[in-house]
């Protein structure tokens, strides 16, 4: 595809997002709050009883502070989840008109995946600001410069990393009468395996051994985690090496169920 | 009455027979469900490695409370989720008119016409993980405890209703409920967590404002602490005043429905 039509698509996305202007901001600052609020609510419980320094290897400080990064660097991770909109050409037949332009599919709906990172990124720098004045930070914070370029990489393989799982997912409309709940099957995985309900150092030792085989670190844990200065080059190299692994494996799957599902899709919808 | 359960029993027939239409949608269903119990009972087993209570409660209380929230989302899911999914698109497309048009109430059958028969199976599955939880409680909680808690889980079923629909209702007036629906949907994340933990304003907006509190975690309070005279009169009057403001809400939007493409 070509890069200033991967671009006019990546700016037209974002422009669409905020069409509804207060509608999507009262929505993301309710939903920051609220998802923020239930974290520190019940760490706050936990340290309170406990009376323990550290949970995880996290101060109560750092704790927050670690959902208030996994929140936003989620939101660049995640997207908007629209990716609903691949099956819907499928079932619509709305695909017909993709297959015929001189560009493929894929560069499509990837361009608009990364439009939709637009709001989240203006999230990402308007709440953290905040959330940097507001919050009592850990005085042994480790965010440099350095480590802010080393958790851009990471949060931009797992960006890929996620749009492939669902992309493949929703290519599975070419023979299923609804995909929607594999995509939600996907989300409420990712949330609690890839560290984003819990830091995933809170996992027993067994189960961040067997998830470290998996893609699910990658999305959220590890980027925060290279954010806060807690993970070193070496370990971050392989952590970029591993998604890179998976989102390849993933690309390789979705273009074999893509040719697969183009061979039997009838252009008439459902 | 009767008439209305006879309707009733017509749309599980009719819901049924659809469902089963689309036949491997209904068992990715059924495991995206499962998927989501084992994920909220693996995150609090995690918490529990790292504390002994939370909010006083230890985690056989705390599997009960989450099995309890399973099981009145998963009612939520099969009874009343689709019907208020399709809510907004028939005000905004103009197909109120046909369920105006009944000799029945609108609100009734336009909340329980769709009955997701692709979700029972969950309903099952999720009244299965609360009686999992019941019977591995290492206390007797008694008979009587555990009926008044079910029927206290049944209006917090109601409530969450209540709640779901005031957030949908204003589509009259602003045409497009994404972003309430949205808000709605994050407010209700607090309510996955015993509510005793919150603090301040957001403890008292949880049981008077938006009474999320009253739909999962007042429920488990009275079985596990019993019912005292106050938490009753609490329900009762939320109960009351929110069927109340609901009933009038949802007449203000009719009143304000002009039909086709309004």
């Amino acid at each position: 595809m070509r890069l200033d039509l991967f671009g006019r698509i990546v700016s037209l996305e974002s422009r669409k997002l905020m069409s509804y202007r207060v509608d999507f901001w009262l929505n993301v600052l309710v939903s920051f709050a609220t998802q923020l609020a239930v974290a520190y609510f019940l760490w706050l419980a936990i340290f309170d009883y406990t009376g323990a320094e550290t949970l995880g290897g996290f101060t109560f400080e750092g704790m927050v502070l670690y959902y208030v990064l996994a929140i936003l660097l989620g939101r660049l991770v995640r997207g908007q989840e629209r990716d609903l909109a691949v099956a819907q050409d499928i079932y619509q037949g709305t695909l017909t008109k993709f297959l015929l332009y001189p560009s493929d599919y894929f560069g499509f709906k990837y361009a608009a995946h990364l439009g939709d990172l637009v709001p989240g990124l203006i999230q990402l720098l308007l709440f953290g600001a905040v959330s940097l004045i507001v919050l009592e930070l850990p005085p042994d914070l480790g965010i440099t410069p350095a480590t802010v370029v080393m958790a851009a990489v990471l949060v931009a393989v797992a960006n890929l990393l996620t749009f492939l799982l669902r992309f493949t997912i929703m290519l599975i409309a070419f023979w299923a009468d609804n995909v929607w709940s594999l995509n939600v099957m996907l989300r409420f995985s990712s949330e609690l395996l890839g560290g984003l309900m819990l830091p995933l150092s809170l996992f027993p030792e067994w189960a961040r051994a067997a998830l470290a085989w998996t893609p699910f670190p990658y999305l959220f844990y590890v980027p925060v985690m290279t954010l806060l200065g807690e993970v070193p080059p070496s370990e971050w190299l392989r952590a970029v090496a591993v998604a890179a692994v998976w989102s390849a494996a993933m690309a390789g799957i979705a273009l074999a169920v893509w040719r697969r599902g183009t061979l039997s899709y009838t252009g008439v919808g459902i | 009455m009767i008439r209305y359960l006879r309707l009733y029993a017509h749309f599980l027939r009719f819901s049924f027979s659809r469902a089963m239409e689309f036949r491997l949608e209904f068992y990715f269903r059924v495991v995206m469900d499962v998927v989501y119990y084992l994920v909220n009972l693996a995150f609090f087993t995690v918490i529990y490695r790292h504390t002994t209570l939370l909010g006083g409660w230890d985690l056989d209380q705390i599997y009960i409370f989450v099995c309890g929230f399973l099981f009145v989302d998963a009612l939520h899911m099969t009874v009343f989720a689709n019907n208020l999914w399709w809510l907004p698109i028939f005000i905004n497309r103009g197909d109120l008119d046909y369920y105006l048009v009944r000799p029945i109430s609108s609100l009734y059958f336009l909340s329980l016409r769709d009955f997701a028969a692709n979700s029972f199976l969950n309903l099952v599955i999720a009244a299965g993980l609360l009686v999992w939880s019941l019977a591995r409680y290492p206390e007797q909680l008694g008979a009587g405890r555990v009926v008044l808690y079910l029927a206290f889980l049944l209006v917090g079923a109601f409530i969450y209703y209540i709640l779901r629909l005031t957030f949908i209702i204003p589509v009259f007036w602003l045409h497009s409920n994404r972003g309430l629906d949205e808000i709605m949907w994050s407010l209700g994340k607090l309510a996955e967590r015993p509510h005793q933990i919150y603090v301040g304003w957001l403890r008292i907006a949880l049981v008077t404002l938006v009474p999320l509190a009253l739909t999962f975690s007042y429920p488990a309070h009275v079985l596990f602490e019993g019912l005292t005279a106050e938490r009753l009169l609490h329900v009762v009057t939320v109960t009351i005043l929110g069927t109340a403001f609901l009933l009038w809400f949802w007449r203000r939007g009719l009143a304000s429905y002009s039909s086709a493409s309004s």
